[in-house]
This record gives C-alpha cells, structure tokens and sequence, in this order.
C-alpha cells in the first residue's frame, strides 16, 4: 500500500511526480467532459444510459469510500448504512413532506455524517480486519433496523415514489437527465477527494495509513483525523444513497443495505481501479460496472449468478497479480514506455 | 418454567451448530491470522458434497463425512498455497480475494443447481427426543455432541502431537518458529486444510437440518465472526463457550424481544464485546492487534 506519491515540498511549488490542486482541477474538468460526451453519443440509448448512470453514480460512491477506505486506510465494510441513511431520508422527507430531494440532500448528508461519527468514535478502536469485520456487524444491525422499523422504512415491502416528473421532484422522463446528474455526483466526489488529498488534512489521512502510531508521535490527532475523514465519506455516501432513491423511486432493505451489491462493492470498485489514488475508483467502476451489467443482462437469464462469478474471479486475481488496481499498473506501464526512473518515494 | 428450559435448549443447540462452524474460522482466524471471510461458503461446499453423495450413490449424510471431510481438507490446502499464501502480510488484499472467493463459490454453486433448495434426508432427522416434555431434534443433539468431541480432540491435538505443536510455536511466534526449523508454509496449508476440513465436517451434520441454498454460508458466517470475538482470537475453547452464549442471546432474544430482532441483538453484544475486550473472552488482551503486524 505504498503507492502514494510522498510529499517532498509543502510549499507552493509541487515537487516531482506530485500535482498540484489546479493540475487536478483541470484533469477532472477534462475526464467529465469525456463522460459527458460519452452520455451525448448515447443519449437514444436507454439500455447505455441505464448503465452509465450506475457507474456514475457508483465511481462517485467509490471515490467517497477511499477517503477514509483508501486514503486513511479504514478498511469499512458499513457504507452501505450510511447509503440507506440518505437514501431512506430523502424518500421519508419527499413522501411525508413534500419536501424536494434537492433540499433533502443536506439533512441526508449531515445526518450520514453524524451516524458515522457517533458509531466510528468507538469502532475506531480497532485495526485492520478487525475494524472491517465490526462495519460489517453495523451493516447487518441496519438490515435488521431496517426490516423492523416499518413505518420509517416500509419494512421488508419498502417504499415506493410516486412518479411526478419534474426537476424540482429530481424525477425525469428522460435517462438522459439521470446520467447528467449521476455525472455531478461523481465530479463533486473527484474534486472533493482532489480537495482532500492536496490539502495538510489529507497528507494526516496518509500519515495515519501508513503508520499510527509514527503519526501521533508527530503530532497528529489520529481519531480526530480518522473521524473527520469518515465523517466527510459518509456524508458524500448519503448523497449518493438520496440520488439512488430518486433514480429508482423504490428503496427497500435488500436494495440498500446487501453486502455484495452495496457495502463491499464500494471498496471493491476502489481495490480494482486502485484504492488510494484519486481516479482509481473512477476507473474501476468504468471497467466493473458495465461489465457486471452486461454480465447479468446477457447470461442472468440462463445462468444465474454469472456476473457474480466474473466478479469474484476478478477479484482474486486482481488481489494476487493487480494489488495496485489498474491505475497503479497503468502508471507502472508508463513509466516503463517512457523508461523514466520513478521519482519521489514509492517503490512498494 | 419450562418454556424457559425448552428455549434454553434450543439455544444451546443452536449454540452447538455456531461453535462446530466457529472452531474451524477460529483455527484459521488464530493461526494464520487471515479472515476468511468464505469460510461460510466452505460449510455451504459440505452441505451440497453431503447432497452430492446422497445423489450419486445414496449415501447417508453421516457416512458421506468420511468423502466431504477429507476433499473439503485437500480444497483448503490448495486456497492456502494458491490464494493465501502469495498475499501474506497484506490483510485487505486477503480480506479482497477471501471475499472474491466467497462470491465465486457461492455463485458456482448456483449457477449449477440453478438455486434449487436441497435437502438431504436420513432415517434420524425426524427423530425427537422427549425428556420431560423438552423436546429435543435428534440431528440437532448429534451437532451437539460432535462440536464438543471437535473441540476435546483439537485441544488433545494442539497440545500433544508434533503438527498441533508446531500450529501453537508458529501462532506463538512465526518467526522463531521458523528459527526453530518449522516450515511455517507447510503448517499454514495444515492449519487452513484443517480449518476447511473442519467446516466441511460443519456442512455434513447441517445438511439433515437446513433446507440447502447457495447463500447459506451467510448465515452462518456473521454468527462465526461473532462467536471467535466473542470466545476470543484463536482459542479452540473460546470459540466452543462463544457459540453456546450466541445461541442463547438468539434463542432468548427472540422469545423475550422480538424474533425479528434476535440478530440485531447479538450484532450488538458482538460490536460491543468487541469495542470493550477486542482481543474476547477467552483470548489475550491485545492479540487483536499482533496480526497486523508484520511477521515474516
């Protein structure tokens, strides 16, 4: 997990192999071009759009889970509550209230944000598979609350929206639109993730990856640092869940709360595009995403499951010959092409 | 009165069920210091071997034991040399392929059986034994007796031969285990056969009780976690005792409270024990922290 670039000037000017906030700032401006205009191309095709929708929405999800996942290091497995969290919200609020998801997405992410605070105090306790396997246990209290709690979460039925086409209901008749707005997500989550990790914060996040306890003897306040950053990723993971909602207009405790389809798969798209990095997450729900689609559109019918078979074999493999996701072999590729001898730190 | 008795038995039953599938995470969890998060599935793979035998050659649930136990013991050797082994000392990236495995197994499974539930049947299952108005399910008492007879001969087997020695030095210390001429490669595909062995054992006795799906494993494998917390990293008896208390905090949750919510509530007991005493009951203080750290 070295593949960090490792600080050399904090000044203004950026040492070698580091970019600056700006560098990232146009990188992001030109990747969401790219999407959208990968969107335009398929604007008639609703199937396409369907599919570049989710993996929008999902390389947003991703790249909130890396910072704390990738960034800090905080291998949690409970983001899937903090999705239900925004995603239950905002249908209570747009059901009961009248209120519009637009202005429910930030109760969505405060309240996300303050759940994963108050649970992370103590869970932060804990290291490694210990703190994944206690966010796991978290996810599965949520799927119980969840079923239980009917008139917050309509149970085990769920809760359907009704559909009232509009922008002020954040419901359109047109994919198109859904993709656009998944496309926002996703931009908002690079420029924050970009924020982070070009700012003293995310260099504390790294610290306190690569080694606590060096990190509190320099001065670093661990759990402030770690709450802070969790705090941020659930908050942008509440979102996501409150767009999610909208886009189906049905939430309900499987949909929200599953461990493979929801919770894991955040950090799974992140370990495959390249967790820690700023457009890992993007690149794995790229390469993921509409492959998994495919997977269950084409062969789910015949054989059931076989998305998740690709899926599960990619994940082995990626763990054994790919632990730097495709990003860090991309880079490693490049270097080599342009037989440039990596600067900076790294070398894992 | 004795609906008390009546539901401390069935937790304890169902205690009996957790422990023989914990006592086999708890080796690996303990030894290799590796979550393995498709352990559940591993139970699932001894179910439908107990079917599979059925199926072919008609063979009853407890003889297909001595076909399911050993297969299951080749199988984790092969996951432990092939996956496990290349990826020591970086536990997210075991947690990643444990999980990759759990996916692809459960969903091989399905793929084949097309999700159809199974059952295996035997001339026992629909035995009860009625002591005083308990009723107790016979196949259930038999998993009773065999997690206690697992755990006995693991104890015996730790403490006395030479592999069961090795397993503790390199638990112990892996690297002067390794000074000491133990192939700490070698007793790890043990340890993870073992472990798979003995969730394939868990399989077989299960398989006359539960209706058969692929994603059985998950049932079980949550309660495991909870259970080695609980019972305490790597401790055979820990992860005995630790089934017994989740069998009766669900047995007793679910009567007094709300079926519905007995889960929740040892999740709770579960993020609580593990927040206030990581290292378990039965474990040692800060043994949690060891298997983060580098040993070579």
């Amino acid at each position: 997990m070295s593949s960090i670039e490792i600080p050399m000037a904090m000044s203004g000017r950026a040492a070698p192999g580091i970019t600056t906030f700006r560098v990232e700032l146009v990188r992001i401006l030109v990747l969401s071009l790219i999407l959208l205009g990968l969107a335009w191309v398929y604007g008639k095709n609703p199937f396409i759009l369907n599919i570049l929708a989710y993996t929008f929405l999902f390389a947003g999800l991703s790249s909130a889970w890396n910072i704390i996942g990738g960034f800090g290091g905080q291998f949690s497995l409970g983001h899937g509550v903090f999705f239900a969290i925004g995603a239950y919200l905002t249908a209570n609020l747009y059901l009961h209230f009248q209120i519009s998801p637009w202005l429910a997405l930030v109760p969505a992410a405060a309240l996300a944000a303050v759940v994963a605070a108050a649970v992370s105090w103590p869970t932060f306790r804990l290291k490694g598979p210990f703190f994944a396997i206690a966010t796991m246990a978290f996810n599965e209290v949520a799927f119980v609350l969840a079923n239980y709690f009917e008139t917050l979460t309509g149970g085990p039925r769920g809760l359907s929206l009704p559909f009232k086409a509009g922008l002020a209901n954040m419901i359109f008749t047109n994919r198109f639109s859904y993709a656009l707005l998944m496309l926002g997500f996703l931009v908002a989550c690079l420029l924050v993730s970009a924020a982070v990790l070009r700012s003293r914060f995310g260099y504390y996040l790294q610290a306190v990856r690569e080694d606590e306890d060096a990190a509190r003897a320099a001065g670093i306040r661990v759990l402030q640092v770690k709450l802070l950053g969790m705090a941020l990723s659930a908050a942008l993971t509440g979102i996501g869940g409150a767009l999610f909602a909208m886009y189906l207009r049905f939430v309900d405790p499987p949909t929200l709360l599953s461990l493979p389809d929801i919770g894991v798969k955040f950090a799974l798209i992140a370990l495959i595009g390249g967790v820690g990095t700023l457009y890992g997450p993007l690149a794995g729900a790229l390469l993921i995403v509409p492959v998994e689609s495919y997977l269950r559109a084409e062969l789910g019918g015949m054989v059931p499951g076989t998305n998740l078979i690709v899926l599960g074999a990619v994940l082995i493999l990626f763990a054994l010959f790919m632990k730097r996701g495709l990003i860090g072999a991309g880079t490693a590729l490049w270097q080599r092409l342009t037989s440039a001898r990596p600067e900076g730190g790294g070398g894992g | 009165m004795s609906t008390f008795l009546n539901i401390l038995v069935v937790g304890l039953l169902l205690g009996g069920i957790y422990g023989l599938v914990s006592i086999g995470l708890n080796l690996i969890f303990g030894v290799i210091r590796i979550v393995n998060f498709a352990q559940g599935e591993l139970v699932m793979l001894g179910m439908y071997g107990a079917y599979f035998s059925y199926w072919l050659v008609g063979m009853d649930p407890y003889v297909s034991i001595l076909v399911v136990v050993p297969a299951l013991f080749v199988f984790g050797v092969l996951i432990q040399r092939f996956i496990l082994q290349p990826l020591q000392n970086e536990s997210m990236m075991q947690i990643f392929a444990t999980f990759g495995l759990l996916l692809l197994l459960q969903n091989v499974i399905l793929a084949i059986t097309r999700g159809t539930g199974y059952t295996v049947p035997t001339d026992l299952s629909t035995v009860v034994i009625d002591i005083a108005g308990l009723k107790i399910s016979l196949v259930r008492l038999i998993a009773l007796f065999a997690v206690t007879a697992v755990a006995v001969g693991m104890s015996w087997f730790l403490k006395n031969t030479l592999p069961g020695k090795a397993i503790r030095a390199v638990t112990q210390d892996r690297r002067a285990a390794r000074l000491m001429g133990i192939n700490v490669e070698l007793t790890f595909m043990l340890t993870f056969g073992m472990g798979a062995a003995l969730a394939g054992l868990a399989g077989t006795l299960l398989a006359p009780i539960y209706t058969m799906s692929p994603q059985i494993g998950g049932n079980f494998i949550l309660a495991a976690f909870a259970v080695v917390v609980l019972g305490g990293l790597g401790s055979v008896w820990g992860a005995f005792i630790g089934g017994f208390i989740i069998g009766l905090i669900e047995a007793l949750a679910g009567y007094y409270l709300d079926p519905a919510l007995k889960h929740a509530v040892w999740f709770l007991v579960f993020i609580a024990v593990l927040i206030v005493r990581p290292g378990g009951l039965f474990g040692i203080a800060g043994a949690e922290e060891v298997g983060l750290r580098e040993q070579h």
